[in-house]
């Protein structure tokens, strides 16, 4: 007879599980938010945020459409040399580029690297409101739908 | 059939990923068929620095035309062009300046199949984000057959991929997850079919002498392939460092050329480049293969880990080595520093549990990734695309 089959699924919720349980107490104790004292709570918070840094599509986000305004604020981490003079300018860039740049190029690649960082939390700070907005919105919703079937 | 298999590289000392599934697959093909691969003279996947002497040459009975890059990639303005694009602040004209500066820049490879192409009765294009599939398929759109090896990584949410996708008569895909990737922007109704990659079956007990006098102690997990942050061995590191700080007496060894520095640490080995014996040894002394790469369109070291029934630690972020744990029953997947913890203590704790995961996986690729198999979904796609 077969042995019977060691589902992964099944491992992976119990560990996940075992996971969820032990960042809860961890978050208790070093002082986390009171309400975690609460594990129905603590889970519904956890797969919310969960929901944002692992679902949502980090390209397609509402909040950054939003801000596109006259201001530019978005993090620019790739380079472009540029110069307004009309004569000096060809001078200026080459200086730039020959001899500034890879003198610099170490700095420049440090700088980038955090600046790609700081843009994927961005990223992800905006896709954690975007599902909290969500969230409000569909309870808002379902309260409103909740009142007008009220009877009487 | 007469056949053209287009590929950036090619070579029997060529490690990569779609460039060995390319070989695999010309040589499987060359049994029934006139098979011609069309790449260039590059060896190196960063600069493309011709290597290979231009011209004609066979390998494993497989007729190879080799032409040669005029323009080695440079990699500064490549990455700062990928920023751009990446972000969706660039024009349709940077888009293609990007395949362009990705290179391998090979314009004899793309005159040829302007003018010969006509003569394969179909042409197979391997990994879309190269010059030459971006910028020679849309040439023998009406017989080609593309193998896109797509990943979840930003170049495929750019906009000139969709009408390069919306050319080929027919697709091989190497999983589920990338056939849902492309024909989201693919033209509906093409030929198609998931194909993975085929195997043949291990051939009985590794010599596990190969091991000897690496320094390697018991228990270790292994990780196989090129030592790359763009791997996630930057990650893997990091979570292994915080996972051994408890105390745990377990190795993990790094198992490839290495492009990042390695942090010294006395539960840490590299070996750097390892020959087929070490690797075949390796996968058979193992407790568990560690997977961290964030993306893949395929993991051959999976499959060849399963293949000697070893289970799989894998990065759950990537939606296709989840999903190939997830069917194969295969092992386990880690999204965080805590679920990788707890998921190598079960593996650890629990042998007769990980054996039965490796086993299941061993099955699976003996349902699903042997040679008989994969060539026969093969050449129905070959047929279909007449």
């Amino acid at each position: 007879m077969p042995e019977p089959k060691l589902r992964v699924d099944a491992v992976m919720s119990d560990i996940e599980r075992d996971v969820r349980s032990r960042l809860r107490r961890h978050l208790i104790k070093r002082g986390g938010a009171a309400e975690y004292h609460d594990e129905e709570l603590f889970e519904l918070v956890r797969a919310t945020l969960a929901r944002a840094v692992e679902e949502r599509n980090l390209d397609a986000m509402l909040l950054p459409e939003l801000l596109d305004t006259d201001v530019e604020w978005r993090l620019q981490s790739h380079l472009s040399l540029s110069s307004h003079r009309p004569v000096a300018g060809r001078f200026i860039l080459f200086f730039k580029r020959r001899v500034l740049l890879p003198l610099t190029r170490w700095l420049f690649e440090y700088s980038q690297d955090n600046f790609r960082r700081q843009d994927h939390l961005n990223r992800v700070l905006f896709a954690c409101i975007e599902e909290l907005a969500l969230e409000n919105a569909r309870l808002r919703r379902d309260v409103a739908h909740a009142g007008t079937r009220r009877p009487t | 059939m007469k056949l053209a298999c287009v590929v950036h590289r090619y070579g029997a000392d060529i490690a990569g990923g779609s460039e060995g599934h390319c070989r695999l697959v010309a040589e499987h093909l060359a049994a029934r068929h006139d098979v011609t691969v069309l790449t260039t003279t590059a060896r190196d996947h960063i600069t493309w620095a011709n290597h290979y002497p231009a011209g004609e040459s066979s390998i494993g009975g497989v007729r190879v035309l080799r032409f040669p890059v005029v323009r080695q990639r440079h990699i500064h303005r490549f990455m700062d062009l990928s920023d751009l694009v990446f972000a969706d602040r660039g024009s349709r004209d940077d888009e293609e300046q990007w395949f362009r500066e990705n290179g391998p820049d090979a314009p004899g490879l793309i005159d040829y199949l302007r003018q010969q192409g006509a003569a394969f009765d179909r042409v197979l294009f391997w990994a879309y984000r190269y010059a030459n599939s971006y910028f020679g398929l849309p040439l023998v759109a009406d017989r080609a057959v593309l193998v896109p090896t797509a990943e979840e990584d930003p170049l495929i949410h750019v906009d000139a991929v969709g009408p390069l996708f919306a050319q080929p008569r027919g697709f091989l895909f190497l999983t589920p997850e990338e056939e849902t990737l492309v024909s989201m922007r693919a033209a509906p109704g093409r030929p198609s079919q998931v194909i993975g990659c085929g195997l043949d079956p291990a051939s009985g007990p590794a010599d596990l002498s190969p091991l000897d006098g690496l320094g390697l102690t018991d228990p270790f997990v292994v990780y196989v392939g090129r030592v790359d942050p763009n791997k996630g061995c930057q990650a893997l590191m990091r979570h292994f460092q915080r996972y051994a700080e408890h105390g745990r007496a377990v190795q993990l060894v790094m198992a490839g050329p290495a492009s990042m520095p390695i942090p010294s640490h006395p539960s840490i080995k590299a070996l750097g480049f390892v020959s087929d014996a070490v690797r075949e040894a390796l996968l058979t002394r193992a407790r568990a293969l560690v997977m961290p790469s964030p993306f893949e369109s395929l993991s051959m070291v999976l499959l060849e880990a399963w293949n000697r029934g070893l289970p799989a630690l894998v990065n759950a972020r990537c939606k296709v080595l989840r999903g190939q744990v997830t069917r194969a029953d295969g092992g386990l997947y880690y999204g965080n520093t805590t679920e990788f913890s707890a998921a190598l203590d079960y593996l650890l704790d629990r042998p007769d549990a990980a054996r039965a995961l490796g086993g299941q996986g061993l099955a699976y690729v003996d349902r699903e990734y042997r040679w008989p198999v994969v060539m026969e979904k093969i050449e129905r796609v070959l047929a279909q695309t007449g």
